[in-house]
């Protein structure tokens, strides 16, 4: 597990972490619960940049590459989907969709370090 | 992921009660996504690289592929005929995670290629055997006809 891994760990759980409180709290989702998803969505572009770097640098894949960039463009496209999904509707429950960004990130940042070592 | 269902509901307040795309049934709806993603890239990418090792096993990753997505989409969209196609894809998820789940347990010769419903789903954090009773209780809250005791008085 390198250092992209532990930032998406720690964001992420922060993230789920937060979203959770609000959601128990019966808060609608707000500044705070949303900018904690965009920053997710933050790492995860660091993720992205640093990986392009280390490939161009001449760094390989272990695994399946395209199995690499799959997983990142999917997680990429988790912390947008389940904001605009969570605003559709501004409940309390919106909070919790927001709350599974961080977690999945998490695993899938986890399967993306096993193909990439 | 989320941008596949559209939501008609919202605008429509005087059909508001026969959806199930409100409150937690919006959460419902976001996970049963994240699994059609997931299982639909999956059976996709077995199928792709290594179909003729376990046909089978990889048949039955693209058929729960298929289930997660009906799931997502009817759950989202109104009206009682979609309540049935939820509740159907719903079922045949509960049976297909019991039936593919006991098995993978008792005979792992016969299921050497993980799906998403082999041992109950403990690959997804057993979330696979969950889901399904989570939505079988909020489609039975949230049936057709059913009487609502917050909207009896507001008609």
């Amino acid at each position: 597990m390198d250092g992209y891994f532990y930032a998406v760990l720690a964001v992420g759980l922060i993230s789920t972490v937060t979203c959770i409180v609000a959601g128990l709290m019966k808060k609608a989702p707000n500044d705070v619960t949303i900018l904690s998803v965009a920053a997710v969505e933050l790492v995860l572009l660091v993720y992205l940049v640093g990986s392009i770097i280390r490939v161009i640098a001449g760094e390989r894949i272990a695994g399946e590459a395209w199995e690499f960039w799959g997983y990142l463009a999917t997680a990429l496209m988790l912390p947008l989907g389940a904001v605009y999904w969570s605003i559709l509707e501004r409940t309390r429950w919106s909070n919790f969709v927001l709350a599974a960004v961080g977690v999945t990130a998490l695993v899938m940042a986890a399967r993306m370090n096993q193909i990439w070592y | 992921m989320k941008e596949a269902p559209k939501v008609s509901t919202q605008t429509k307040p005087a059909k508001s009660r026969d959806t199930r795309n409100t409150g937690p049934g919006r959460l419902l709806i976001a996970v049963y996504a994240v699994f059609a993603i997931s299982a639909t890239a999956r059976a996709g990418y077995q199928i792709a690289t290594k179909f003729a090792e376990a046909p089978l096993a990889h048949l039955l990753s693209a058929f729960a592929a298929v289930v997660y997505l009906v799931a997502t989409v009817s759950l989202a969209k109104p009206g009682r005929t979609w309540f049935k196609v939820s509740l159907a894809a719903v079922l045949v998820e509960l049976v297909g995670v019991i039936v593919v789940g006991a098995f993978s347990l008792f005979d792992p010769v016969a299921f050497p290629h993980d799906t998403v419903w082999s041992l109950f789903g403990r690959g997804y954090g057993f979330v696979p055997l969950v889901l399904p009773v989570l939505g079988l209780l909020w489609l039975n809250k949230r049936r057709p006809g059913k009487a609502d005791p917050a909207s009896a008085n507001a008609q």
